[in-house]
This record gives C-alpha cells, structure tokens and sequence, in this order.
C-alpha cells in the first residue's frame, strides 16, 4: 500500500516539443514501446504514454506528453504545460527550420508552463533523426551546441527513434538533470531558511525518496 | 451494456443498465434470521416497458454463460405477497431480483447511510438492500436521475417516488402487457444464451414496443407535467442540512427526468445500386432527395456505387442535374482544377525561396502526406503513386483557399474521399465540399472546434447530466478530451470502412447538422460507467478516451445517436441551448412554453442560465490559459 502511494506521488510529467513531424511521437514510442513505426500518423490533439523507469534506487513513472507540433493547434497545447517536471526540446537534424523554432519553443514553455524560473530548469534539447545520411542534414553539432550554450548551457543529445540511438540516454539524461535541480533546490531552500515555492514539486520528492 | 433477445415477451427482453453498484448486500427473505447478506451488484435498468431496478449476486453473474439464471420478479400490485423466495427450490442458488421502479412507492435510507430500503406499492413488501463499501447516497442519486423524488412530510429519510415520466402512458404493471401466462407466476428463467440471437429481430421487435409506449397517448402533459415538476423544488435547496447527498445538481437532474424514453431504431441496409439507378429519371435527375438520404443516413451506402454518391453527398454534383450536365460539369471543374494544379506546380525554386507562406505549407504537407492512412492498402509502401495524388490535391487545395491553406487534419479528411473517387479531379472537388463544411475546424484562433466542444457540453448535460457534471468536477468539463474526435470527423477512432459510413451518414446531415456530436454523447454514454466508477481524473479521462479507438462499433453507436436525437427531439423541456444544438426550433407548443418555464422558475433558470453560458464561451472552458 505505501509502495503503491510512493510510486504515485513519484510521477514525473516529461513533455516533448518541437516542430510538426521531428519525431516526438516515435522518440516517445521507441522510449516507452521500443517500438518505431516510419508511417504513424501525425499526432492531433494531445496524446500521453506512462512509464516506469529506476532511477538511483528510486521507480518513477514518466509521464511523456505529445502534442501536436503545428502553431495552428497552440492554443490547445500550452494548457498541458503547466506542471511539467522535464521539457524536451526536440528538432530534427535534416530539418533546418525545426531547429531554428527550438528558441521558440522554449519560450513558449517558459511562458505558458508558470515555471518560476527558466534557468533552473530541466531542459534537454534532443537532435533526432541522426541516423540519415550526411548530405541530408542540416544542422551540424557544432551549431546546435553552440546555440545551446548561449540559450542557458542546455544539455544536448543526439537521437535516432527509428535506430534507437541514445533514446533511453535521453530521458534518462533528462531526469539525471532533474534530480540534480532538485537536490540543489532543496539545498538552498534549507540554507536559505526559505519556504518552498513548489509544494507539489517537493511533495512529490519527500514522498518518494521519504524525506 | 446490453443484453439482446428474440423476444420482450419473457423475461430475457433486452435491457440497458443505466447504473451499477457493487458490493451490494441482499438478505433473501426466505432467509432465516442468521443468513448472511449474499453481495451482488445493484442496478437500474431501462426496459423498454420501463425501468427497472435490479440485483444480481456476484458468483451468478461470473457463471451465467450457458447456464441458466433465475429473476425473482417482485411484482407486488398482482399479488402483494409474491416475494423473490417463491418458486426457488433450491436455497443454495440465490435469485437475481428486479423490481419495476412503477411498482416502488418509496424509499429510505437508515443506519448511517448503508442501508436502503424500498418500499412497494402495496406498502407491506419491503425489499431492503446494504451498501458495503460506499454509502446508499451513490445509489440513490442515480436513482433520483431516473425517476422524481419528494422528500416525505413525515421522515426526512424516506422519499416518496413521483412516477417515471412516461407512466401516464404506461400499463399500470407488468401484467397489463400480458407478460406472463400466469400472473402468479413471479419468476421467470431467464436464459442467458442472449448473444447468439439476432441482432435486428431484437432491435425492431424492441422499437415497435417502445414506440407503442411513446406515442399510444399523447399530449396531456405540458402544463400539468411541469407544474408537478416545480411543485416539489423549493423543498429540496431549503433543507439541504436533512439529507446528505445534498441537492446534487438539481437544475441538470430535472433536466434528465424530463426526457422521453430511449427508442432504439434498427440501421437499415446501405443504399444499393438499384435503389440508387431507380432514384434517377430518365434524365438523371434525382427528384426524391430526401428519401434517399434517409436511406443512406440509416444504412449507409454500398461500396461499388459510393464514388458516385458522395459526388451528391458533398455538393459536387447538385442533385436536380441531369447526367449531361454533370457530365459538363466535370469538364469545367476538371479544367478549372488543372488551372489550379499548375499555379503552383509551376513555381519556380527562386519563387518558392521568396514566399514563405506557401513554403511552410508546401512543407506542412510533405511531412504529412507520408504519415497519413499508410497501412490502407491504397497508400501501402514507399513508392506509391496515390501518395502523390495525395499530395497534389492537398497543394491544389492550398492554390483553392491559400489563407486556410493546408492545416495538420486535412489530410485525414481527404484520404477516404481519394481512396473512392481514385482521381484526382473528382476527389478534389469533393474534398471541397467535404472543407466547406468543416473549415471551422481549422480555424486560426480554434474558435470553431471551442465552440463544437462546448455544444457537446451541453448536449451531453441533456442527456446525461450526471456524467458532464462529473466531467466539470474532473477538469475535463471543455470537454478537450474529444478533440481528435470533432477534428477529422472520428477519422482516428474508426476502421477505414466504418469511417466510409460514417461520414456518408452525417453527410446527410440528419438528422440535424451536428450528428457528429450526438454520436460523441453516443460513445461516451458508453465509457460513463467507467470514467465515474473509477473516479478518473483529467489525465485519466484523456487517456481513456484516446484508447478508445478502433474498440468501439459503428453501428450500435449510430443507433444510440440516432436514438438519442429522437428522445431529445421528443422532450418538451430542452433548454434553448439544447435545441438550438439539435436545430430544434423553439416555435411548437411545447418548447415555446418550456421556454417560458426556463425563464420563470428563478433560482433553476439561474442555474441553468450559467450552465448554458458557461458552455457558450469557449474562453472559459479553459481550454485557453490565463495569461
Ligand atoms: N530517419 C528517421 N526518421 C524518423 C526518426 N524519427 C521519426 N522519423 C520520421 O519522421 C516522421 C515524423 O515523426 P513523428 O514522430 O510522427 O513526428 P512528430 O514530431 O510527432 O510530429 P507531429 O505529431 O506532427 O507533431 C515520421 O514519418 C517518422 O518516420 C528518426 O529517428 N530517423
Ligand atoms: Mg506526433
């Protein structure tokens, strides 16, 4: 019963972002189904896959967010931001305008997610598709890491859903990064003799890790 | 939930459960006083001949199949001391129970809440039910959907039951309908082998019966009836102290009670091609419209001739057209589409360069024309031709209305109309008519799809308030979970060939303009149970919403629409937001004087006004975020 509670309240809510057609819903699928399928339909509306993953002796259950990437449907998207734990940032690397919108992209997270505070928060940009040939990309590493140098040191990884390269390391990545902030959250709130801004956050966190 | 049989004429006539409650004792009263309650479920079942409210042990509804189950009839008006005991030989194998609500007088609930007892007609039976996990309130509160209550003058526990709305109408008891051969006879085998039997033979011999109900005596109701109806109301928000489960919903709950009774009509057969070549004169012309399709709106259309009939369904071809003209007509558009094609087939790269908004659609529809239908063997495997068919029509549709241009969903629309017509020309011109009426989908600021969301609120309100109420409480009362559904026309929840009758029955556009949102109340009638009984919250709904699809069946989810129009059509107290969803007028007696009610009754009118202003907005439905 308090295993079943600890679990719940260890939900993390990752959601993914970028341009129609990078391939967030193949990374969420390779991710959670292993499975890649090169003709599945475009996402329309917003659709969510669970699952289960340990991590330092901890379950959690990653609740991976897909929305519809065309700016037609943004109104119908942004609602779901708010409460995200994790963000991903995903262009594709034969897609030069799908990385262009990453900035974006961000913003409209920042705007719409009610974070309190961008740069402290988990991000990961994601290079999907890296498993097409050299003449067809279009952004190279360097470029993409330098943008996200200037955009607040975002943590960078190239992925392919249809190869299963560096998914896992992905999400995995993302919560590493997560749980640091959180650790380092926790550490200043304490030093700080301050009261938490994100109760639900941190309900979250004692539950699970019996702070 | 729905069990068929050949016949209503016993005990096995095919009912839908409206509620269900587990974990529900029952003491037999042929019990001895040391017998312990046997848990089974409670539920209210709607029969044709009315509702009714039944019990079921557990271990029996487990190993039914095949074998045979036995219904204690209490049926007290006959023969008050029939109790669900008799006939039973064997005490170890305990009876379900089904009690006519017609024949309830009361009820009440005692010892805090877990125990409810009815009280029949005759007065003397008593039929007492125990809540094991949750209390009677759940029970009582689906009930009260169901039938009027009034709280009793004397014990604030009990309430008196204000008759179903349809028993003016109604045989007095089951015995009037010469039911039983013998009418102390109160158990009937109930054989449960109800899958084998044939669907139709079931749905007609039901619908006869029901319509027998509905339309036997009408209109002696309106003024009468809604008085009743407001005489009781002041009571209930005074005391709300006197019973726990509150006045839930009060406005929504009067709302449901007012509705007729369900008939649930047979589809028909799909137009076939001698129908179709008869509804033509000499000439081609087609003069009877409306019965055609009616036809198509209850069967559908064959498959050899539809890439001919939707040319009509979708305003291609105008159904007063002889076949010269069509024949003329398709060279015009024929011509008029190449014009079209070759405006942007045309378009230099350096052009392209300099017009970004046709670049970002051009792009739009490349990603999307390789993502949609690829496991249809029309658009199977990587070099096929009608991918680029595909793509020439959605870029000449872009050509044809540049400023929609191409929005993610279109290509859904166009598959199946292409994968018909396998021409370019015609499946483009059909697409046409297919956006002219959905265009409101694709609007900039999705005032179109707020607005579609927000009438299915309000239908689903009328005809199940308890599940939009519950949706409200949830977070989903935007209804934002049946999205994809209003978007491309259920194209994602369907097979290819339920989506093709689909859409040529609400292409008809009967019964009204907004079938597609009474076959959403349709579908979600079906997964209330569910969504309430697990207490699912917004990620939850969505979630089981989304994997509805491909699990669910065509054909009874159109007669359960089509059935849901006809009892709301046939319900004189719709509020105004109701009919004016259904394109009901407001003009007839009845609705110009419920009208008149919704606008005298104060507090109720409030309510409901907030309800329907509510739902009006789509900016409140939160859907958009606070900035
Ligand atoms: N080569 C390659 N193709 C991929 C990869 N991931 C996805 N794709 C292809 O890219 C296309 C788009 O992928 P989706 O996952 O549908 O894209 P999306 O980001 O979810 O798009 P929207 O739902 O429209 O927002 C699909 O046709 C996939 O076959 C990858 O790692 N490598
Ligand atoms: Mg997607």
């Amino acid at each position: 019963m308090s295993g079943k509670s600890a679990h719940k309240n260890c939900l993390l809510k990752v959601i993914i972002l970028g341009d129609g057609g990078v391939g967030k819903s193949c990374l969420m699928n390779r991710f959670v189904n292993n499975h890649f399928d090169d003709h599945s339909f475009h996402t329309i509306g917003v659709e969510f896959l669970n699952k289960e993953m340990k991590i330092k002796n901890e379950m959690y259950t990653l609740q991976i967010w897909d929305t519809a990437g065309q700016e037609r449907f943004k109104s119908l998207r942004t609602p779901f931001y708010r409460g995200s734990d994790i963000c991903m940032l995903t262009y594709a690397v034969d897609d030069k305008s799908s990385f262009q919108s990453l900035g974006m992209w961000k913003n409209e997270f920042v705007y719409y997610s009610d974070i309190k505070d961008g740069s402290a928060f988990p991000f990961v940009v994601v290079a999907n598709k890296v498993d097409i040939s050299e003449e067809k990309r279009q952004v190279s590493e360097v470029e993409a890491r330098n943008w996200c140098k200037e955009n607040g040191d975002l943590p960078y990884i190239e992925t392919s859903a249809k190869d299963a390269i560096n998914v896992d390391v992905a999400f995995n990545m993302a919560v590493d990064i997560w749980s640091q902030l959180e650790a380092e959250m926790d550490k200043q709130g304490m030093s700080n003799d301050t009261i938490r801004i994100d109760p639900n956050r941190n309900g979250k966190r004692e539950a699970c890790c019996g702070l | 939930m729905e069990t068929k049989s050949k016949s209503m004429y016993d005990m096995s006539s095919s009912g839908t459960e409206i509620f269900t409650h587990g974990g529900v004792g029952y003491v037999p009263p042929s019990a001895t006083k040391d017998d312990v309650q046997t848990c089974g479920t409670l539920s209210i079942v709607s029969y044709s001949f009315g509702k009714c409210i039944e019990w079921k042990p557990n271990d029996v509804s487990i190993e039914t199949d095949g074998s045979e189950q036995e219904w204690a009839m209490v049926n007290t008006s006959k023969s008050p001391s029939a109790s669900s005991s008799q006939g039973d030989a064997n005490p170890q194998r305990w009876l379900s129970v089904r009690i006519p609500i017609s024949e309830i007088k009361s009820y009440r609930v005692s010892n805090k809440k877990t125990k409810l007892l009815l009280v029949h007609k005759d007065r003397l039976t008593h039929t007492a039910f125990y809540f094991q996990f949750e209390n009677a309130d759940c029970f009582t509160k689906s009930l009260r959907s169901v039938v009027r209550t009034r709280r009793s003058r004397h014990d604030k526990h009990t309430y008196n039951i204000v008759q179903e709305r349809v028993d003016p109408q109604m045989p007095h008891s089951f015995s009037d309908f010469n039911l039983l051969t013998d009418r102390k006879e109160t158990v009937w085998k109930f054989v449960s082998d109800m899958r084998s039997k044939p669907y139709e033979t079931t749905l007609s011999t039901f619908s006869k019966f029901s319509e027998y109900l509905l339309y036997k005596n009408p209109d002696e109701r309106p003024s009468e009836e809604v008085a009743r109806l407001f005489e009781g109301r002041p009571q209930q928000p005074q005391n709300p102290a006197l019973d726990g489960s509150k006045s839930d919903g009060l406005s929504e709950y009067l709302i449901v009670e007012r509705l007729k009774p369900r008939v649930l009509c047979p589809r028909g057969q799909p137009l076939s091609v001698t129908q179709w070549a008869n509804a033509m004169d000499a000439e081609g012309r087609i003069s009877d419209v409306k019965e055609l399709k009616k036809i198509i709106f209850e069967g559908g259309v064959q498959d050899s001739i539809r890439y001919e009939v939707w040319k009509f369904l979708l305003g291609y071809f105008p159904w007063d057209s002889s076949t010269h003209e069509r024949q003329e007509l398709r060279q015009v558009k024929t011509e008029e589409y190449f014009r079209m094609k070759l405006q942007w087939k045309s378009m230099t790269p350096e052009q392209e360069a300099r017009f970004s908004d046709f670049r970002d659609r051009k792009t739009l529809i490349e990603k999307d024309v390789n993502r949609t239908d690829r496991t249809l063997p029309f658009f199977e495997g990587d070099d096929n031709p009608n991918l680029g068919l595909l793509y020439d029509v959605l870029m000449t549709y872009v050509m044809y209305d540049f400023d929609l241009g191409y929005v993610q969903g279109m290509s859904d629309l166009l598959s199946p109309i292409l994968s018909v017509m396998s021409n370019e020309v015609d499946a483009f011109w059909c697409f046409v008519g297919f956006m002219k009426r959905v265009f409101r989908n694709f609007d900039m600021d999705q005032s179109g799809m707020k607005k579609q969301l927000s009438q299915l609120h309000t239908l689903l309100s009328a005809v199940h308030p308890d599940l939009s109420h519950f949706l409200d409480e949830h977070d989903s009362g935007n209804m934002f979970f049946c999205f994809r559904w209003l978007l491309v026309w259920f194209k994602r929840e369907f097979t290819h060939q339920e989506i093709m009758v689909l859409w040529e029955v609400m292409w008809t556009e009967l019964p009204c303009s907004n079938f597609h949102l009474l076959v959403s109340v349709a579908i979600l009638e079906r997964e209330k149970d569910v969504l309430i009984e697990n207490n699912y919250g917004f990620t939850e709904i969505l979630k089981h919403v989304n994997d509805l699809s491909y699990k669910m069946n065509l054909h009874d989810v159109l007669a359960t629409a089509t059935a849901i129009f006809k009892q709301l059509e046939s319900s004189p107290n719709l509020t105004v937001a109701t009919r004016r969803v259904l394109g009901l007028s407001g003009g007839s007696s009845h609705n110009s004087s419920s009208s008149e009610d919704d606008s005298l009754s104060d507090g109720l009118a409030c309510e409901m006004a907030a309800l329907e202003k509510d739902c009006d907005q789509g900016d409140t439905t939160g859907v958009t975020p606070e900035k």
